[in-house]
């Protein structure tokens, strides 16, 4: 058995790298969001799949002109990037603003409430343009970077079989490393990022100190969400096919994997992210094998929730979080 | 002027013709139309208008039990659309027990669950498991299908199941603090449904996502139930139980605990409240409800599959609560009405009306904003909408008004020294 | 006679100690208060007694039982109850249900009475009912009772908070703070009450505040907190003099 399962190890590898770099990205918008307002944003997987529908509307267009064609892949991802990232990000800020500013002082399970209404309506409105535009709802991107690699994991040691990727998964983490450095900078090391830090500590005190709080917290769904609709894009090129109900599932595991790092924890985020994805991975693939047959792949989204409820049981605060009591 | 119209309504006598008036014209309107939908709506609504009435409680119910049981069955008898109608009605009464099941857990607790159509999904397999051949895969004695007169010892079986599996669930989801919980509710609400998606391996207890076929219908007197109209009455008793265990338990010791730990955790404990313990009552006796209905389900259908116990379900029943105002009984009702009615009625006949107009050449709607598609749209709208705009939903939740005068008087002990142990004596500094 | 003994409890959070080594003893029907400036850890004490932080060495015990280890709702069915600093009630909910959720441990009905209505449920309930309105009538609320908490004034609240303590029936009642944020007029009413509660409930009492004219007018035994260790403890007098007190709260300039 043990074999079998070292003999998948390089795929396994492969394709969990791919997914938790997905995670780890969406996880970030949870977490800071989580960070600042104490709100699970529900809707975040929603502006994923947004930006995963956006960019691929992109591509589509700016293939289907003529000249476009001379543009290099490259390029023309990096602009999608930017155009996607830029108009999820305002869909956030706007979120904010209709569905949780005025709800800031509500109990909390109001503002969950609203998020999951969001959610509902981003689903169908993209559902709705998609079919509109499309004729149906499932939609095929261009096909990018679909070169195939094989990864001679054999050539190590015998006990490997090879993998076997498409470039797309460099693309994928290459990006996702990029962005998540980029945002570990900008949190630790810029102004804003230090208004953001501070927020999140103390939005009272924040806002004595001249921090303009709203427009924080503006700019962390701005962020969040920008990182977000470009994972989506991500999303596209690595799988090709997408339908507005992908992002509930995965906001959903990328939630976990917030948690799974400790909520709040950007850092934390992104290896909750890769570890989810990794485990994840490996369960679907040697989940038959280790129980004998009893439980198949088909549980692999049991075994996510299964890592989530242990981890809240045991370990709250997560891998990398500081636990916190309530004040009396 | 509006002040005279406000007297004339509020006139009890006129009050009552005018809404006996109503009750009459719309019920004959419905006997006597081939369908209409219109009317039958009109007919249910006489319920509501009742609840605003200035009306003793006692009158109120005598009249809507009147109204449920003799008078909306038998003037939706008069057309061809009988069934379609009391099938509605057992759709909604099925939801509104369900609806005030997840109000106990949501309203009253303030435990938001996700994943609330998972112990519906635990009732409609407890009797669909063993009302059909399915059993005999993994019991090793009885014969089975099981007859259809076990269908009423299962009601209590799928109420006690899917009170333990709320507690089940409960044990581990409710040490965690808040918001969590509305995540890993969700999560467990997937995981039922996968478990019984693919349990048919490896030993084939659910039949997979075959789903399993025909249930043994209920059985009385040698009689068999088949018919939406004869669920009709079995969902309203069990319907008009869950209204009364409900109201009993607002305003007793248990709901004040509830809500007390909805309001305040740390003060509730200190006031001797625990918390475990309370959640989980709230979580098995909401999921107990569920359970019971989903029995009545599985029944009604004759066939069950994993597709009828998805998340859209649970939120399904989330908004019911949310737009009928949680923690209100009256409101929760007319909540789950309200959907379920717009999902099983409204939505599909303004489809077939557009679908018509468009075929006329009216005006063409394209095929993806037909209504019937849009219940997600709808739904999340009337979330955001009632959360930002009507937090409380449309009937608010009242506290009980308590009567100064039943409280002052016959004081127990008043003039008596050798107060019992167990009451505060006050009254010594009194007198 | 001793009710609450208290040995040697010390409390840390991470590195930073809240309580350290504080030995005391609260004598049954005399008011008891504790005091010391902001910070110096009264209110973790009061979380310690109650279950809300167990103590990271240490006992306490309440008449002579331990109540180290026990959860809140365990520790008020011992017979502690407490209000709050930030005032806790139970905010949607009406002020006679706020007292009546504080009589829960002693009803005794269950699922079944409640459900079928039974006799002795309507007849506990009913009884507990008038209770609740008695202790409303001794707070003067009881023209408030079908009020909403929220909808209290900030003094009405407080008082609220003492007489859902009182329902629950306790031994011991811990107030922490009651008289913050109240006006000279409510905090002269409060102290006239809290002077007779102890008799006329048969309860002890133990108090944080910060009001000194309070304090000395009504405290028979003071324990004075800072920095997290006990300094100083006696009746009014012996407090009102003690230099180290004096030091603790305005400076050793003061002193010298």
């Amino acid at each position: 058995m043990l074999q079998e399962i070292l003999q998948s190890l390089p795929q396994v590898l492969v394709d969990g790298l791919t997914l938790g770099a997905v995670y780890a990205v969406v996880a970030l918008g949870y977490t800071m969001v989580y960070g600042i307002l104490q709100l699970i944003n529900f809707a975040h997987g929603e502006v994923f799949m947004s930006g995963a529908f956006i960019g691929t509307a992109f591509f589509i267009l700016i293939m289907g002109m003529g000249w476009a064609s001379a543009i290099p892949q490259f390029i023309l991802l990096i602009i999608v990037l930017i155009l996607t990232a830029s108009i999820t990000g305002l869909v956030g800020v706007g979120l904010e603003r209709v569905a949780y500013r005025p709800l800031r002082n509500a109990p909390r399970l109001i503002p969950l409430i609203t998020a999951i209404g969001i959610s509902f309506i981003l689903q169908d409105v993209v559902r709705f343009i998609a079919e509109l535009f499309n004729g149906n709802y499932i939609v095929t991107g261009p096909s990018l970077f679909s070169e195939q690699i094989t990864l001679k994991a054999s050539a190590i040691s015998s006990i490997f079989y090879d993998a076997r990727f498409k470039t797309s998964f460099l693309i994928v983490l290459g990006v996702a490393i990029i962005l998540m450095v980029a945002l570990d900078y900008f949190v630790n090391k810029t102004k804003w990022g230090t208004a953001m830090r501070a927020v999140a500590l103390d939005r009272e005190t924040a806002s004595l100190m001249s921090i303009n709080v709203n427009k924080v917290i503006s700019i962390t769904f701005f962020i969040g969400s920008a990182l977000g609709g470009a994972t989506g894009v991500l999303f596209a090129v690595q799988y090709g096919t997408i339908d507005p109900y992908i992002g509930f599932i995965l906001g959903l595991k990328a939630f976990i994997a917030a948690v799974l790092g400790g909520i709040g924890n950007i850092r934390g985020a992104m290896v909750g992210g890769m570890l989810l994805g990794l485990m994840e991975m490996f369960a679907s693939a040697n989940l038959s094998l280790l129980t004998g047959g009893v439980f198949g792949a088909e549980y692999k989204d049991v075994f996510a929730f299964a890592i989530l409820i242990l981890v809240l049981i045991f370990k709250p605060e997560g891998l990398l979080g500081k636990p916190t009591a309530e004040k009396v | 002027m509006k002040g005279k119209l406000a007297t004339f309504f509020s006139n009890k006598q006129l009050q009552v013709i005018l809404y006996s008036l109503f009750i009459i014209v719309t019920s004959a309107a419905l006997y006597f139309s081939q369908k209409s939908v219109v009317s039958f709506l009109l007919l249910l609504s006489s319920l509501l208008i009742l609840h605003f009435m200035n009306l003793k409680n006692v009158t109120k119910w005598i009249v809507a039990l009147g109204l449920l049981f003799i008078l909306i069955p038998f003037a939706s008898s008069g057309g061809p659309a009988f069934q379609s109608y009391m099938e509605v009605a057992t759709m909604v009464g099925i939801y509104i027990s369900m609806a005030l099941g997840l109000n106990i857990v949501v309203g009253m607790a303030g435990l938001l669950d996700l994943g609330f159509v998972a112990f519906f999904a635990v009732g409609a397999y407890s009797y669909s498991i063993f009302a059909t051949s399915q059993a005999s895969n993994f019991m090793p004695f009885g014969n089975f299908p099981l007859g259809g007169e076990s269908f009423w010892g299962f009601l209590i079986v799928g109420g006690i199941m899917a009170a333990i599996a709320g507690v089940l669930i409960g044990v581990p989801v409710l040490r965690v603090k808040g918001d969590y919980l509305a995540i890993v509710t969700l999560g467990f609400g997937e995981i039922i449904r996968i478990i019984f998606n693919n349990g048919d391996r490896p030993i084939n207890i659910t039949n997979g996502a075959m789903g399993i076929a025909s249930v043994t219908p209920p059985e009385i007197f040698g009689m068999t139930l088949s018919f939406p109209n004869q669920f009709y009455f079995v969902t309203l008793l069990i319907l008009m139980f869950t209204i009364f265990a409900v109201l009993r338990m607002e305003h007793s010791k248990l709901g004040r605990s509830w809500k007390a730990v909805r309001e305040n955790e740390i003060a509730a404990q200190a006031m001797g409240i625990p918390l475990v313990k309370t959640k989980l009552l709230a979580f098995a006796l909401g999921a107990s409800f569920s359970g019971i209905m989903g029995v009545v389900f599985a029944a009604k259908q004759a066939f069950i599959d994993p597709t009828s116990f998805t998340l859209m379900e649970s939120f399904t029943i989330l908004v019911m609560v949310v737009l009928g105002g949680m923690g209100s009984v009256p409101g929760v009702i007319l909540g789950a009405a309200v959907v379920t009615i717009l999902n099983l009625q409204v939505l599909t006949e303004l489809t077939n009306w557009l679908n018509q107009l468009s075929l006329s050449g009216v005006l063409t709607i394209p095929d993806a904003l037909s209504p019937a598609k849009m219940q997600k749209f709808i739904f999340g709208a009337l979330l955001v909408a009632f959360a930002l705009y009507r937090p409380k939903g449309l009937i608010p939740a009242k506290n009980k008004i308590f009567d100064v005068k039943k409280l002052k008087d016959h004081r127990p002990d008043h003039l008596n020294n050798d107060t019992k142990e167990n009451s505060i004596p006050i009254d010594k500094v009194q007198v | 006679m001793t009710i609450l003994e208290v040995t040697n409890i010390t409390k840390q959070f991470g590195g930073l100690t809240a309580n350290k080594d504080i030995t005391m003893n609260v004598e049954e029907g005399k008011i008891t208060a504790v005091i010391g400036p902001n910070g110096a850890g009264k209110t973790t004490f009061f979380n310690m007694i109650t279950g809300v932080y167990q103590p990271t060495s240490g006992d306490i015990k309440l008449d002579g039982k331990s109540l180290v280890g026990l959860r809140p709702d365990e520790v008020a069915k011992k017979g502690i109850s407490r209000t709050f600093q930030n005032i806790r009630l139970f905010g949607e909910m009406s002020v006679i249900e706020n007292v009546l959720v504080g009589m829960h441990t002693h009803l005794k009905t269950n699922l079944i009475g409640i459900l079928l209505n039974l006799p002795f449920t309507k007849k506990e309930e009913a009884s507990a009912e008038k209770e609740a309105y008695r202790l409303l009538e001794y707070f003067e609320l009881d023209h408030l009772l079908n009020e909403k908490a929220n909808n209290l004034s900030y003094g009405a609240q407080r008082k609220l908070e003492i007489a859902r303590a009182l329902a629950t029936k306790p031994k011991l009642i811990l107030l922490d703070e009651p008289a913050a944020g109240m006006n000279p007029k409510e905090t002269k009413e409060l102290t006239e009450v809290i002077k007779r509660m102890g008799q006329e409930f048969n309860v002890t009492v133990l108090l944080i505040e910060h009001d000194m004219k309070l304090v000395m007018e009504i405290s028979e035994h003071i324990v004075v907190l800072d920095h997290g260790e006990k300094i100083a403890e006696g009746n009014p007098e012996q407090i009102r003099t003690n230099p180290k007190v004096i030091e603790a709260y305005l400076g050793s300039a003061a002193v010298h």
